[in-house]
């Protein structure tokens, strides 16, 4: 349907966002070094280059230092409860659909208080991009082993070591029915860092990015054999995945055409142990989103509102008479 | 030539009537040889009557009453014997319904079936009831449609045509009334924050009525309020931007043009609704046209709506251009967002006038959908030379054609259940459409029904079906269809036709149907056609249609004759006189543009292919003398052709390497590889500062020591700072920190 606001009147009102206009009022806090401050760059420039209104775009978030993020961008954010990024975010998505959401969460406060959140989200596929900074730790509780630190990881809590292999939050949520977007992405390769996070913005429904961030405060030089040797990266291309530019392709030379709709190639990708790939794992456009099924063809007026509360309250109500 | 002959032959030239001793002609009524099996249409099953099934969507608007009984009867009765006395039982139900409708208009289809079955059961002895009954409860319980069932008549065109409108309009507008409504809601939304933030709204009163008097004791209001008031509730829109919201709001809920789709609280008195079925064009034009201020009002009203919401309305961008929005601002996008004006015209009222507006409409972008329909085909064969006629049904579709802009369909009675997708295209189409409709029902022709009649027009030419969709494709190979005509291929369909002969003998023989078959179908052409008694059938009468063949005028010896059958379905000779095999031959004439509009027999294409075969042949002639003259025996054994050589491998994969830097002496940054972490930037803010996308870059070399430069080299965690030479040869301990930069140079 022609919605009558013309092409010429859209022109007259195109603002042009920069990307100080996503800035937040505070400075960001992380310490130098961090990872998150690259990834904060990398979605301030696709909020630019999408010019996505501040006002229509919302940031959610758990806690821990990677769920601050909200607080750096100029738009809506929930700074939520530890593991509750995801629920909160669906609640915003299934009542105001019409907003973009995004959802910066850490690997405690994803894969370890909030691990029943995200297998229902992936299920759920509500549209939303999924940004999951993994730097293997509790950063902010400095220093507690979360389920991705590798085994052996010392740590407050594990003063010996850990005992376990780490949890894959690729395997995991490639696992999961109706997953329908998986990639992973590393915060020292911010060029690919941009790319996927911008095909995960666009891509309709569950994004889930997994990025590989650097804390070099309490896990310093974890990622330096990747950082420093780029042939220990696997660099995943395709058509219809990411594409990569001649300077990137001379650095890292080790890469693999990989399509995003082969999701048994995608789990053979994700449990590779030796070689980090980055790239899109696994992309299925068609599954549909809980949100559109769950859509209603009723226009929530106050009248409605009124009527369907009064229902509730009715229900609990206990009248004088009786 | 006997006595008779020569008569029919001046009959044939000067169309003076002869009097004839064997036959006769008299006030007898004649039909064409081919009709001879369609006496009773109810013993046939086709496409009447049409259920106009009730909330159906597209072209699911109109169901013939057979594909509703054999959707039924897939659901219930079994393939093979098992089935059998199923089917039986409900063709028998249909049969008599078909019977009903012609006698009950207008009624519904769940009627007519309680009325069929009841007939049926009455009249069934009492012995075979009790199955009747079961199969037809069965069939009933399997009826899932109902809505009103039309026979083919005369007012069929317009029920069809207007049900057809009345669904797509609803689906075509129905996101269009849910748009407005959203936006009446968030424009009412807006008003109500801002009011909530007034003080009225934390008034103690307000207060009171929210939660009742039941529980008034129970609460201090005037305290609560006493604390909202002290809470500062942010500012209040300015004047401006209230009016606007609430100017745009009061155009939405009063808009005339679609009927809201919830009921929900209305705070604007909105007038009765617009009516969008005319029955002529200048009253749809002026209509329209007297409208068009409020359409404006509405668009405008839409468009500010959707800024404000989104919050992107600016007084001194906007307010400009929308001073200057008027009825010329008004595209094909915005005409869409309002019902189409349906038109019903009857061919025999276009004056010239009407005609005029009609091509005016279609020349538009109006989304103006016209129903033409043609109850007399042939009133103007009864024309003398010298008189002129208006411009009819017939004319009006293949005129449209030329304007290359409106949706034009052309069909009968008869095929317009078929052509309901076409319908539902045409009518969903944003701009205008011309549908031009032949009912059958012609008046003065008496013992044809008008589905056979219509038939019969598409059959002989007279009315040929088409479909002209310019929304199709780019070309008139996508855009233009004449494949529903019977026999598209043919000049004039050709039938094999049954009959007894004197020796009660089934014989059989090809006729063709023509334009003469059909002009004779009307009473008022008996003055056109003279009966011939088999005894003085003659070698010189030959079949219209091989008349037809023979170019103008080339004939004269020859008589033509067309096969009809009488009252006793006995089969004749009837010979026809010049006016009609000369329309005949303009029918035919058209009848062969449309097929070359439609791909078939096309001129240029012929001419292309002729001329390209003669080049074609020429050149394999040449060669074929080439190749002869080579193989005569010749003294010198020409040289093979060495085969060329094999092309070399096609390089597939490129690899893109970009030419090694030399090592610069300048310091820099690999920019695009900043993971943006501050270790540089926090080191000395002025030498390392972030670009446009929050990457680094060396902002002036000179804002620090070498020292600094070497030092961030160190601790860029991916290593992209390259420090170069020093740039100040006095720098303290420069030996020691060359050697430190060595590695990242
Ligand atoms: C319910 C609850 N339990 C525990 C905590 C303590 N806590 C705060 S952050 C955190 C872990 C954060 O780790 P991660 O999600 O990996 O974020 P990072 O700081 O590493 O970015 C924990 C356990 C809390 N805030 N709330
Ligand atoms: S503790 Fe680690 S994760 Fe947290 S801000 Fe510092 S570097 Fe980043
Ligand atoms: S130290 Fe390196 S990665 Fe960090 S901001 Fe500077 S140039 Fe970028
Ligand atoms: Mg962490």
């Amino acid at each position: 349907m022609g919605i009558p606001v013309s092409e010429c009147l859209l022109k007259l009102m195109a603002e042009g966002y920069t990307l100080d206009d996503y800035r937040g009022d505070i400075p960001p806090r992380w310490c130098t070094g961090c990872g998150d401050n690259g990834i904060l760059a990398a979605v301030q420039r696709l909020c630019r280059d999408e010019q996505l209104p501040p006002e229509r775009t919302v940031f959610v978030s758990g806690i821990g230092c990677s769920s601050r993020f909200p607080h750096y961008m100029n738009a809506y954010g929930f700074h939520g409860l530890h593991g509750r990024a995801l629920p909160v975010a669906e609640g915003v998505k299934l009542r105001r659909p019409d907003l973009h959401v995004f959802v910066s969460t850490g690997d405690g406060d994803c894969c370890s208080i909030g691990a029943a959140h995200w297998i229902h989200a992936i299920r759920y596929n509500m549209d939303m991009t999924v940004l999951m900074h993994d730097n293997q730790i509790y950063g902010l509780t400095k220093k507690q082993a979360s389920p991705t630190s590798p085994r052996g990881v010392k740590s407050n809590t594990t003063p010996r070591g850990t005992y376990l292999d780490p949890l894959n939050p690729l395997s995991v949520t490639l696992g999961v029915a109706n997953v329908s977007f998986v990639a992973q992405a590393a915060d020292w390769i911010p060029e690919l860092l941009y790319d996927i996070i911008s095909e995960a913005y666009h891509h309709k429904g569950f994004s889930f990015v997994r990025i590989l961030q650097r804390c070099p405060e309490f896990m310093p030089h974890q990622f330096d054999p990747w950082v420093q040797n780029p042939d220990k990266m696997l660099l995943l291309t395709h058509e219809k995945g990411v594409q990569l530019s001649a300077g990137l392709s001379k650095v890292y030379r080790k890469q693999e055409a990989h399509d995003p709709g082969d999701l048994h190639r995608a789990r053979e990708i994700a449990s590779l142990s030796e070689q980090i790939p980055v790239g899109i794992l696994y992309r299925d456009s068609d599954v549909p989103c809980y949100e559109d099924v769950r859509m209603v063809d009723r226009l929530h007026t106050p009248d409605v509102i009124k009527g369907v509360l009064e229902e509730e309250f009715d229900k609990f109500t206990i009248w004088p008479s009786e | 030539m006997n006595g008779n002959l020569s008569k029919l032959t001046s009959f044939h030239v000067t169309g003076i009537k002869p009097a004839l001793e064997a036959e006769d002609a008299g006030e007898r009524s004649f039909r064409p040889a081919l009709f001879a099996g369609y006496g009773d249409l109810t013993k046939l099953r086709y496409d009447y009557p049409v259920v106009l099934v009730e909330s159906a969507a597209g072209s699911k608007f109109a169901q013939s009453l057979s594909d509703v009984v054999d959707g039924i009867l897939r659901e219930i009765a079994p393939q093979g014997a098992a089935g059998e006395r199923l089917r039986k039982h409900v063709l028998k139900l249909e049969e008599e319904l078909r019977g009903l409708v012609s006698q009950k208009d207008g009624a519904s289809l769940l009627d007519l079936w309680d009325a069929a079955e009841k007939s049926l059961l009455t009249r069934t002895e009492k012995a075979a009831r009790d199955l009747l009954r079961d199969s037809l409860e069965r069939a009933r319980n399997a009826l899932h449609v109902d809505g009103e069932v039309l026979d083919c008549d005369e007012a069929t065109p317009t029920r069809f045509i207007t049900r057809g409108w009345n669904v797509v309009q609803a689906a075509k507008i129905h996101a269009v009334k849910k748009r407005i409504e959203h936006l009446v809601l968030k424009l009412s939304d807006i008003l109500r924050a801002d009011y909530m933030k007034t003080e009225e709204a934390r008034s103690a009163e307000i207060f009171r009525a929210s939660v009742g008097t039941a529980y008034d004791e129970a609460f201090d209001f005037s305290a609560m309020s006493g604390i909202l008031a002290k809470e500062r509730a942010g500012d209040l829109l300015p004047d401006s931007r209230r009016q606007r919201v609430q100017a745009a709001l009061t155009v939405l809920q009063a808009q005339r043009f679609h009927a809201p789709l919830h009921d929900f609280e209305q705070t604007v008195v909105r007038q009765p609704l617009y009516d969008f079925v005319f029955d002529s064009c200048a009253a749809a034009l002026e209509a329209f046209r007297g409208r068009l201020p409020e359409m404006v009002e509405v668009i405008k009203a839409m468009s500010i709506a959707e800024l404000e919401i989104q919050n992107l309305y600016r007084e001194s961008r906007h307010e400009p251009f929308f001073e200057r929005f008027d009825e010329g601002a008004l595209g094909p996008d915005d005409l869409a967002l309002f019902p189409s004006y349906l038109i019903c015209l009857r061919d025999e009222r276009i004056d010239p006038a009407e005609a005029g507006r009609i091509f005016e409409l279609l020349n538009s972008d109006l989304p103006a959908k016209i129903l033409v329909q043609t109850d007399d085909l042939l009133r103007n064969l009864s024309l003398s030379a010298g008189q002129t006629s208006s411009v009819g049904g017939l004319e009006l579709g293949t005129m449209a054609l030329g304007l290359n802009k409106a949706f034009v369909l052309q069909a009968t009675n008869a095929s317009l259940y078929k052509q309901r997708e076409q319908i539902v295209n045409g009518l969903r189409r944003d701009g205008p459409a011309l549908f031009s409709v032949f009912s059958g029902a012609m008046p003065r022709v008496a013992g044809v029904t008008p589905y056979l009649l219509a038939g019969a027009a598409e059959e002989s030419r007279a009315f040929p079906v088409f479909a002209y969709d310019p929304a199709a494709g780019p070309d008139w190979a996508l855009r233009f269809r004449i494949d529903d005509n019977p026999q598209a291929e043919a000049d004039w369909p050709v039938h094999r036709m049954m009959y007894e002969d004197r020796d009660l003998q089934g014989t059989s023989e090809k006729a063709a149907f023509t334009f003469v078959d059909f002009a004779l179908c009307d009473g008022r052409h008996g003055a056109d056609r003279v009966p011939v008694a088999r005894g003085d059938w003659h070698d010189d009468m030959i079949p219209v249609v091989e008349h037809l063949d023979l170019a103008e005028g080339h004939a004269p010896d020859k008589i033509p004759y067309v096969l009809m059958v009488d009252e006793n379905d006995r089969l004749q000779r009837v010979v026809v006189d010049d006016k009609l095999i000369r329309a005949a031959r303009r029918c035919g004439a058209m009848w062969h543009s449309l097929q070359e509009l439609g791909g078939i027999n096309n001129s240029h294409a012929r001419q292309l292919l002729d001329r390209e075969r003669e080049v074609w042949e020429q050149e394999k002639g040449e060669e074929l003398a080439k190749l002869a003259k080579r193989a005569e025996p010749a003294g010198d054994a020409s040289p093979a052709v060495a085969p060329p050589p094999p092309a070399a491998p096609v390089e597939t994969t490129i690899e893109v390497e970009a030419a090694a830097e030399a090592p610069s002496d300048e310091p820099y940054v690999e920019t695009p590889r900043c993971t943006t972490c501050n270790e540089c930037t926090e080191l000395n803010s002025k030498l390392f500062a972030y670009d446009e996308n929050m990457q680094a870059y060396i902002a002036d070399p000179d804002a620090g020591p070498y020292r600094q430069l070497v030092e961030a080299a160190e601790s860029c965690q991916v290593s992209i700072i390259h420090p170069g030479k020093p740039r100040n040869p006095n720098e303290p301990n420069l030996d020691e920190l060359l050697e430190r930069a060595a590695p990242f140079n």
